[in-house]
């Protein structure tokens, strides 16, 4: 197997505060392959996003502890980096697309103009040079109009419009490394799938890894390759895509593909996984999903299961996972 | 919007009044400024029994000029051989009469011209927006000084300029929360009840606005104190009374600077300064109180002193898997080498 | 879009001062029915008939002997030609000319407190936001709690006492002479600054200390925002990211703030100036006032609102440079 081009081990991020202290993740590990894709699926509050501000190295010590065994990109070290080290990975080797173009972007700055520090940080690129590759950029998610639309202020634009300059910004300087966090979120429906395309265009033509956080099925089954699934802090599966869908093993993963209404069903009722995720102060004893698991028994609320290796490189962190009987 | 959800959190505490007088206390700086209040309030009731002098007595003047002594603590004006202490004592009843009840007028009529404005908007709305603007335009100091001559000079005068103008800062704030509070369902639940204008503005949006409105008042309260100082030092004030303003410009003209009498420059000074300060101290804890976000919390970065402290090294270490070999490595610390920068 | 809500913005300043403009005009006669009565209240022994000549002779001197429509017109006309008056002192100078006289004095103390304020207010509350919840930043919180309750007025008082009589660094009480004796040479410059001394320093501490509130408020508000975080996810460096992009924002509501200030400097300084006795135009107001100099007093007060309307203007003119977000939309 080729190296990855990231290898996250043994993530773990706290929240210390007044009350006691928020466990956001605990101990997650997260492969991901050249030019593959890979999806963090969750919850709103499992800790997704704090995942990728953590690779990024984006959280700050108050209000964040953090401790990892490895993180390297491309074979490099970022752990032991110090800020204004990374200052130099961040935009270059490795970007981010956030959620929220609306607050994303620099209420007073024309998008162009925030483009072109990306390359002027970056590269030794002139001021006029730089406006260039930032047309073109923008030329090259879909923007109409791109050298006007540069001079543009981020109110000024659509949503969609406003989406499309963060991926620009986020390709700018070809990254190795993409993490889109709930890319398409905040967009109508139509304007996602203009995004999605523009992203996995992106990402293929250019053989750009991406890891891509979303709580939306959708989006993980037409553009990742592997799923992680994440739940209140762990990853309790991974799977290929495919497998995924097909063959979910873990109680969670299979209650989130039922509760996504299909057309084809026979007007059924919404299924949902009763009750909610649980607060990330006061965790359930032993496996965090055993109060809302139907197959919980002996000895789901007892203690944690590992996660636990299966056929195909896949994983699950369950005592009872689906299809158990197919694998013996 | 963070904004919106403050506001929210804000109308949507219950209000009661001794409820919050009881957070107020315990909480320790709450509890020293709500002390210092009920202080200042009885000195100023029992002022006659307390002053060991009536200044406003003639026949009670001693020698002028005096300095503090144990018959005068703070000595005697070189004026008019006044016990300075004495007038101390009664000064406070000026600066918390025309303070409280200035603060009281004004929440009304804040409140009033605010939930109008917010509530019915309109023509309503953009009036009273406009003649904030004017108002807002014209210099009150100046305004003060023309009116007491025109009118004499008096704490009535005063107190009505105050009044008049002092009432759109309240109203401004009032109005975007009662914005926020219109949308609201349970306002909307009422008014498709068939509930009267009237009705929804004081049984639904009043109470709503009531904790802003007590906050404002008090730092108000403060504000007006200050102001009516500075308005006595200039000698705008009724001339009998007695004020501390007054006599930091008796102490002035008197020569106190020049004759070095100092304790009855700083008395008064001390006397205004505890006065707002312990008024400000309760606004401020209000707003802590009422929006916890804002703190200037040091308790949060004590915290983080300690990074390594046993506690979090557990609550990492559960986070393992169970019969998992620990990790060979040494664990790398992704916050270690940062610099310190805004949270 | 911004050309148009600029005009209306200038328009709605030209409306409001009239607004002021009408209500100066009526103070006056507040009160009295007869104007005349106030400039010439009636004096001890005097026969109602010889009050009655000297009403009359008052009146065709003051102009009020046209109705009072008329009066206003007058005053409107008057104003055009940006004449505010003609004051009742000795020589009857005109307002204008006055102000014009004691406007610079003032303008020194405010402008050079407004400056030293601002810079140093940014410099702490940037300093405060950085350390936030360390003590730098509890420091700046209740000094903010401590300068409000202490009067500038008061401090002014201590520190004339202090420096000026006991210590003799500076003079407690303005030169006279200082005025007058001005000739733009190095000397008199000095003494200028000498003898202003005490008084910004008295103004400038709660300047200071405000400033320095809004500016940590505003710039911890800005760092919490999501384009912070996108900015430092992209590898500029702190310095860039804390300037073009915190600070940048950061500024907006300082501007605000900073307008405030400016619509108040002038009659801000009347208390200081009457401590020290600065002659500008607090002093100047205040003279009036003791002299019932009508005229010069509302002429003052006029001038005071119409710099208000002009600062308010010009600052929210700044906003829409400042924030592009900003276009014909109404209220904030």
């Amino acid at each position: 197997m080729t190296d990855p081009m990231l290898e996250v081990r043994n993530l773990k991020v706290a929240f210390p505060c007044a009350g006691g202290v928020i466990r956001a993740v605990e101990g997650i590990d997260l492969i991901t392959k050249k030019a593959e894709c890979v999806a963090l699926v969750g919850e709103s509050g499992c800790g997704k996003s704090v995942t990728a501000l953590s690779i990024m190295k984006l959280l700050r010590t108050p209000p964040s502890v953090s401790r990892i065994d490895k993180l390297q990109l491309d074979g490099r070290d970022l752990a032991r980096l110090t800020d204004r080290e990374m200052e130099r990975v961040r935009g270059r080797d490795m970007a981010m697309i956030f959620q929220d173009a609306m607050t994303a972007l620099n209420p007073v700055m024309t998008v162009g103009k925030q483009i072109d520090e990306v390359y002027r940080r970056h590269t030794r690129l002139s001021r006029k040079d730089a406006r260039q590759q930032t047309v073109s950029a923008l030329e090259l998610v879909g923007v109409p109009e791109a050298s006007s639309r540069a001079n543009s202020y981020p109110h000024e634009l659509s949503g969609g419009m406003r989406q499309r300059v963060l991926i620009a910004l986020a390709f700018a300087c070809m990254p190795k490394l993409i993490i889109a966090d709930e890319p398409t979120t905040s967009l109508d429906v139509t304007i996602q799938a203009q995004v999605l395309d523009v992203l996995k265009s992106m990402q293929q033509d250019h053989d750009v890894s991406a890891l891509l956080i979303t709580h939306d099925l959708s989006v993980v089954v037409n553009m990742a390759d592997t799923v992680y699934v994440m739940y209140s802090g762990k990853i309790v599966e991974t799977a290929a895509v495919q497998g995924l869908f097909l063959e979910p093993r873990h109680p969670y993963t299979q209650g989130l593909l039922a509760s996504v209404p299909r057309l084809s069903d026979d007007k059924q009722a919404f299924v949902q996984i009763p009750d909610t995720v649980p607060h990330p102060m006061r965790k359930p004893s032993g496996c965090y999903f055993h109060p809302r698991c139907s197959r919980s028994s002996i000895p789901c609320p007892q203690r944690m299961p590992r996660l636990e290796p299966l056929e195909n490189g896949r994983q699950v962190r369950c005592w009872h996972p689906l299809h158990q009987e197919r694998e013996m | 919007m963070s904004e919106r959800s403050v506001f929210l959190r804000v109308a949507q505490r219950g209000s009661s009044f001794l409820s919050l007088v009881k957070k107020l206390w315990q909480h320790p700086k709450g509890r020293v400024g709500l002390i210092l209040v009920g202080f200042l309030v009885l000195v100023a009731v029992l002022a006659p029994v307390l002053a060991p002098y009536d200044p406003y007595d003639v026949t009670q003047r001693a020698e002028k000029g005096l300095r503090p002594s144990l018959q005068h603590p703070l000595g005697t004006t070189i004026t008019t051989g006044q016990d300075i202490f004495s007038m101390l004592i009664y000064g406070s009843r000026v600066s918390l009469m025309i303070g409280i009840s200035t603060g009281v007028v004004l929440a009304f009529l804040g409140a009033l011209m605010g939930v109008m404005a917010g509530y019915i908007g309109g023509f309503v709305d953009n009036l009273i927006m406009r003649i904030v603007d004017v108002l807002l335009v014209i210099p009150t100091l100046p305004l003060i000084i023309v009116l007491t001559n025109f009118l004499g000079r008096s704490y009535f005068v005063i107190v009505l300029v105050f009044v008049l103008f002092g009432w759109t800062g309240l109203a401004r704030i009032i109005r975007s929360l009662v914005l926020v509070l219109k949308n609201s369902n349970y306002v909307k639940a009422a008014e498709l009840a068939g509930a009267s204008r009237w009705y929804v503005m004081t049984k639904h949006i009043l109470p709503g606005t009531s904790h802003l409105i007590i906050m404002n008042t008090t730092l108000t309260c403060a504000g007006i104190m200050v102001a009516e100082a500075g308005l006595s030092f200039l000698g705008l004030g009724d001339p009998t009374a007695i004020s501390w303003g007054k006599m930091l410009a008796e102490a002035q003209g008197g020569g106190a600077l020049l004759f070095g009498a100092w304790w009855w420059i700083l008395a008064p000074g001390a006397g205004i300064f505890l006065a707002v300060f312990s008024f400000m101290r309760i606004g401020i804890v209000m707003e802590e109180v009422f929006n916890p976000r804002m703190k200037a919390s040091s308790s949060i970065y004590k915290l983080f002193k300690h990074l390594n402290n046993t506690y979090l090294e557990e609550v990492f270490r559960s986070m393992e898997d169970e019969e998992c070999p620990e990790s060979s490595q040494e664990p790398d610390y992704l916050d270690a080498s940062h610099a310190e920068g805004p949270p | 879009m911004k050309r148009s809500y600029v005009i209306k913005r200038i328009l709605y300043a030209v409306f409001i001062f009239f607004v002021v403009l009408t209500l100066n005009f009526f103070i006056p006669r507040l009160g009295v029915r007869d104007p005349a009565e106030r400039y010439y209240p009636p004096r001890g022994a005097m026969s109602d008939i010889e009050y009655e000549i000297i009403k009359q002779f008052t009146r065709e001197q003051y102009g009020f002997d046209v109705s009072t429509f008329q009066q206003y017109i007058r005053y409107v006309q008057g104003l055009m030609r940006l004449d505010l008056g003609t004051s009742l002192q000795p020589g009857s100078p005109k307002v204008t000319t006055l102000i014009g006289q004691r406007l610079p004095w003032t303008l020194v103390l405010s402008v050079s407190t407004l400056l030293i304020s601002l810079i140093i207010g940014l410099l702490f509350g940037t300093l405060a936001a950085w350390k936030r919840g360390r003590w730098q930043d509890t420091m700046l919180l209740n000094a903010s709690t401590i300068s409000i309750a202490l009067p500038s007025f008061f401090i002014a008082l201590m520190l004339s006492f202090y420096l000026g009589f006991e210590l003799e660094l500076f003079p407690a009480y303005t030169n006279p002479n200082m005025v007058a004796q001005f000739d733009w040479s190095w000397k008199a410059i000095q003494v200028v600054l000498n003898n202003a001394a005490l008084p910004i320093m008295s103004m400038t501490l709660g300047g200071i200390v405000g400033y320095s509130q809004t500016t940590r408020n505003s710039v911890i508000a800005v760092t919490n925002e999501d384009f912070v975080i996108t900015a430092r996810a992209k590898g500029l460096s702190h310095t860039t990211v804390l300037y073009k992009h915190v600070l940048r924002n950061a500024m907006l509501p300082l501007a605000t703030s900073i307008g405030m200030s400016i619509s108040g400097l002038i009659g801000g300084a009347i208390i200081i100036e009457r401590v020290f006795n600065w002659q500008g135009m607090g002093t100047l107001f205040l003279e009036a006032n003791s002299t019932n100099d009508y005229p010069l007093m509302m002429g003052i007060m006029l001038f005071l609102s119409a710099f208000a309307i002009l600062a308010n203007l010009v600052t929210e003119l700044f906003y829409v440079i400042l924030d592009p977000r900003v276009t014909v939309g109404d209220r904030r």
